[in-house]
């Protein structure tokens, strides 16, 4: 008995051990001081684009401001902020789609900043009015990506998709597994602009193109290699994935993947928030940073970090042009209200899950 | 003999006998102190985190989780349309699982412990790597030899036929099984070493064949083969990984799918997920129940003093071969597909698939070699790995120690549920009380500031570890008769040399092997990781995700090999070390001859 009298002895003093770290290691958490002799705080970024660590270590090497970078997919972030609900640890936050950032600005937990920078007509389509989020830049929901090896039809509208030659052949994402890709089908709801309607008449199209044989994979990756075996040859993705996919694969006599957007590409920008319960010093710094990401030096960045993926995205400040391996940006496109359809998301989501995938 | 006067020690140091009383009452106030404490840190690790997520069911106000301060809506919306087809599906597919496992499982531990079958040592390998194949892989591999236009299908086999079996329930049941085998292998195995043979005699003196000998084998094995049907139970309805691929390919919803749906959707639902959790562990409180009332109180304590080495069969040419194709056939099926559809897509450029223009070549590992991506998080996680599979041991001794307790005190059943219940939550879900109990203002306010370091993404991995490090000793534990320890201090022997010369060389091999599976799982976790690394500290399965959704598939297989590579290098030096520097009897143990 002496043993396990011991060994319990042990054991607790390890998880003291353990305890004792983590005390020490959050205490440890330093303050560094700048050039001009002010402290500075480190800022807690979590952010899923691909250029984001880069971005954090050029902010510091700019700025002297020290950004930890909790880098992760969109889902998984989202939890942590929705589990650190009452006790945020995050000072900024950076992912696509903005039906998130309208609904933690509901909330009040998004600190408003307007940045000097100049928006170009897209920017300033997507930019809230009350400035309680910063998009850096777009995508849009879809990009038809299609092999061109397979396929002369090339749609010109969503409802051609409907049509008998291409029964079998249209891929899409599940909005449960993808991000990227309930904007898309609110996109798809909001095509009249009419709330009212636009559900119904949404719902009415997907279940039509399931009744044309829709598949439905869970990301744009597996669209994306549905497409390249051959199991469809028309995919609904997000424009990055879509770009990205014709830069990498060389054409072959089976293979040609082209694309097209249908009227109206729903836009999804990359979004960045501060968190209104930073300290004041932190505000400061995390207002740098967002100033950071719209100038051209932090843009440059942005676009040289991620080539296949992230960078491939339309900026939405006058002073920086699209990297030059992007098509011209869609002529008809539309920014579906986050607000409003952010509420709907939990209900829509559902009702694709149970009646269309 | 010395040795007598050491088993009376107040005498031993010179004290009087009148001081004996007053040492025994310091060893008793020590030894409630250190109960206390044991209890307070699976409190703090394990209890602590599953009530709170737990209770966003009942109350989702106290956690700022909505409006309502007592409801029962999350449990309505959890009991109907999908969410309650999910958890039936669940139910039966982690049925099956858990009893083709535990059948695998025993088989494979009879036929390499007990026979003198050909590639044993190889077998024990190729577990260890199937337990590191995490099940998505599995589940990818199937898909990519089976979907349209696939590897079979580029072979010239259509495989229509095949699909629509594996694309449903049986495959998704088929896949958790698999995986379930190592941990149904090597707890059924550690109880099986220390079954002498003393048993198999007994049986044939009162005139029993084989056949019943096998059922006393089963009989007397009964808590680790219960212990591997809850334990592979309990992982199979808390998977995702098959749930995300095959069975949603498959249209079939389980139960995670709807719990992950709920967590990482917008907006977040924990209500919805607290409450599919507390059907989960309704799952595995009646699983401990059927456990506790197979096992009834008896007792299995059956390695001691006189334990006699078991004899060893000797295979002949049919069994062989029978042997050889039942070997080959498992390992095709649960590491040969996976081992084929990442080693594939780890040598293309882009998505792994080979009807497209891509080349093969090398260069994802010379990329992912000189990348930071791979590097730093993988030490990162291997120091963590390291840390939590040395403390998992210990912790899991003592609770092991208490669930093989005779009879089981009450204590040691809300043990088990804790434990069972703690493999029965999804990582995410475990990982998310986390942040809701140690991210609380008040426990800030009290100066507890662990949330957002390693140390409590420690305290999590070592939580998540616990489970099943515990059950892998549970059956080893169970047949230690305590006449062995009697024996040693009656000779004079003190409790640490006891526990040294008698449980030691008993346990080693079962220690050795809990080691490193906690390694290696822990090296590889994944929800937990994402949700309670630091900022700035990244673990390698975070960095292997993020590649993977950015469509870099061939980095992300490449950094996935190069890390179950570097595991299965330390589980070869370990077992290496062991048996070069072990002593020879602590290898004897439980070896047929």
């Amino acid at each position: 008995m002496k043993t396990r009298t011991r060994a319990l002895g042990a054991a607790a003093a390890l998880a003291g051990i353990a305890l004792l770290a983590g005390c020490s290691a959050a205490a440890a958490a330093p303050a560094a001081s700048g050039s001009a002799g002010a402290k500075l705080e480190p800022l807690v970024l979590y952010a899923a684009e691909g250029y984001d660590a880069n971005m954090g270590k050029a902010f510091t090497a700019k700025t002297g401001i020290p950004v930890k970078v909790d880098d992760d997919s969109t889902g998984p972030l989202l939890t942590k902020v929705a589990a650190e609900k009452n006790n945020p640890q995050w000072s900024m936050l950076w992912v696509d789609g903005d039906q998130a950032f309208a609904s933690l600005a509901q909330q009040g937990q998004l600190l408003a900043y307007q940045s000097p920078a100049a928006l170009n007509a897209v920017g300033k389509t997507i930019a809230p009015a009350d400035h309680s989020y910063t998009p850096t830049g777009t995508t849009v929901m879809a990009a038809l990506i299609y092999n061109a090896a397979k396929t002369t039809s090339v749609p010109t509208s969503y409802d051609e998709l409907l049509g008998a030659a291409y029964i079998g052949k249209v891929g899409m994402n599940d909005p449960a597994q993808s991000g990227p890709t309930y904007p898309f089908i609110a996109g798809v709801m909001n095509q009249d602009g009419s709330k009212a309607t636009g559900i119904k008449a949404g719902e009415a199209f997907f279940e039509k193109l399931k009744a044309n044989g829709l598949h439905v994979y869970p990301t744009n990756g597996d669209t994306l290699h549905a497409l390249e075996t051959g199991q469809v040859e028309y995919g609904l993705i997000q424009s990055s994935a879509a770009i990205g996919e014709t830069i990498k694969v060389k054409p072959t006599a089976d293979y040609q993947p082209k694309i097209v957007y249908l009227p109206k590409s729903t836009l999804l920008p990359s979004v960045l928030g501060i968190d209104k319960h930073i300290d004041a010093t932190q505000q400061a710094e995390a207002k740098k940073f967002v100033d950071f990401a719209l100038s051209a030096a932090g843009q440059k960045v942005m676009q040289a970090e991620d080539t296949s993926g992230d960078s491939l995205y339309w900026p939405i400040v006058t002073s920086v042009k699209a990297l030059p391996q992007l098509p011209a940006f869609p002529s008809a496109y539309q920014r579906i209200d986050p607000t409003y359809w952010g509420s709907q998301e939990p209900g829509i989501v559902s009702w694709f899950e149970q009646n269309i995938k | 003999m010395t040795r007598l006067t050491v088993a009376l020690p107040a005498a031993r140091r010179g004290q009087s006998f009148l001081g004996a009383p007053r040492r025994a009452r310091r060893v008793a106030i020590g030894r409630s102190k250190a109960f206390l404490a044991f209890w307070i840190v699976i409190v703090l690790i394990l209890v602590l985190p599953i009530a709170v997520f737990l209770a966003v069911a009942i109350s989702p106000a106290l956690l700022d989780q909505g409006p309502a301060w007592l409801s029962v809506d999350a449990f309505a919306r959890a009991l109907t349309g999908p969410t309650l087809r999910g958890f039936l599906d669940s139910i039966v597919v982690a049925v099956i699982a858990a009893a083709v496992a535990a059948g695998v499982g025993f088989g494979l531990a009879w036929i390499l412990l007990r026979t003198d079958a050909p590639l044993r040592g190889l077998t024990t390998g190729l577990l260890f790597a199937l337990f590191l194949t995490p099940s998505y892989l599995i589940a990818l591999g199937w898909e990519r030899l089976l979907e349209p236009n696939g590897v079979l299908q580029a072979v010239g086999f259509d495989p229509a036929g095949i699909r629509s079996v594996i694309y449903g329930p049986i495959g998704v049941a088929l896949i958790l099984a698999v995986k379930g085998i190592p941990f149904a292998y090597l707890t059924v195995s550690n109880a099986l070493r220390g079954l002498g043979r003393e048993y198999d005699d007994a049986v044939r003196a009162h005139g029993g064949g084989p056949l019943r000998s096998i059922r006393m084998t089963v009989a007397m094995l009964a808590p680790a083969i219960w212990s591997a049907l809850a334990i592979v139970f309990a992982e199979s309805i808390s998977d995702y990984g098959v749930a995300a691929t095959l069975a949603n390919s498959a249209h079939f919803p389980v139960a995670t799918s709807e719990l992950y749906n709920a967590v990482e959707a917008f907006p977040v639902d924990f209500p919805l997920a607290s409450a599919i959790s507390w059907l989960l562990l309704l799952l595995v409180v009646v699983a401990l129940w059927l456990q506790n009332r197979a096992l009834n109180g008896r007792s299995f304590q059956v390695f001691s003093g006189r334990a006699r080495q078991p004899l060893i069969v000797r295979m002949r040419a049919g069994s062989i071969a029978i042997w050889l194709v039942a070997f080959v056939t498992l390992i095709a099926t649960s590491l040969g597909v996976p081992v084929v559809g990442a080693v594939s897509a780890s040598l293309i450029d882009g998505l792994g698939s080979i009807s497209g223009s891509h080349a093969w070549n090398l260069h994802n590992y010379q990329r992912v070699l000189v990348s930071p991506e791979l590097g730093g998080p993988l030490v990162y996680s291997a120091i963590l790995a390291t840390i939590c599979a040395s403390a998992a041991v210990v912790l899991a001794l003592m609770c092991a120690r208490v669930l093989a307790t005779r009879g089981g005190s009450r204590l040691g059943r809300l043990l088990d549920t804790a434990l069972l219940g703690a493999v029965a939550l999804p990582g995410i879900v475990f990982a998310a009380g986390y942040i809701f109990a140690y991210n609380l203002p008040i426990v800030n306010a009290l100066g507890i500031r662990i949330y957002g370091t390693s140390a409590l993404l420690l305290l999590a991995y070592l939580a998540t570890a616990l489970p099943s490090t515990t059950r892998l000793l549970v059956g080893a534990m169970s047949q230690q008769h305590d006449s062995m320890s009697q024996a040693a201090r009656v000779h004079g022997a003190g409790s640490i040399g006891t526990w040294l010369r008698v449980s030691l060389p008993i346990l080693a091999r079962p220690l050795l092997s809990a080691w490193l599976l906690t390694y290696s799982a822990t090296l590889l976790e994944l929800p937990v990781s994402q949700l309670l690394a630091p900022p700035g500290s990244q673990p390698i399965s975070v960095g292997i995700t993020v590649a993977l959704n950015r469509y870099d598939y061939g980095g992300g297989t490449a950094m996935e090999i190069l890390a179950i590579l570097s595991a299965l290098a330390i589980v070869a030096i370990a077992y290496g070390l062991f048996h070069l520097l072990a002593p020879r009897g602590w290898k004897r143990i439980g070896v047929a001859r």
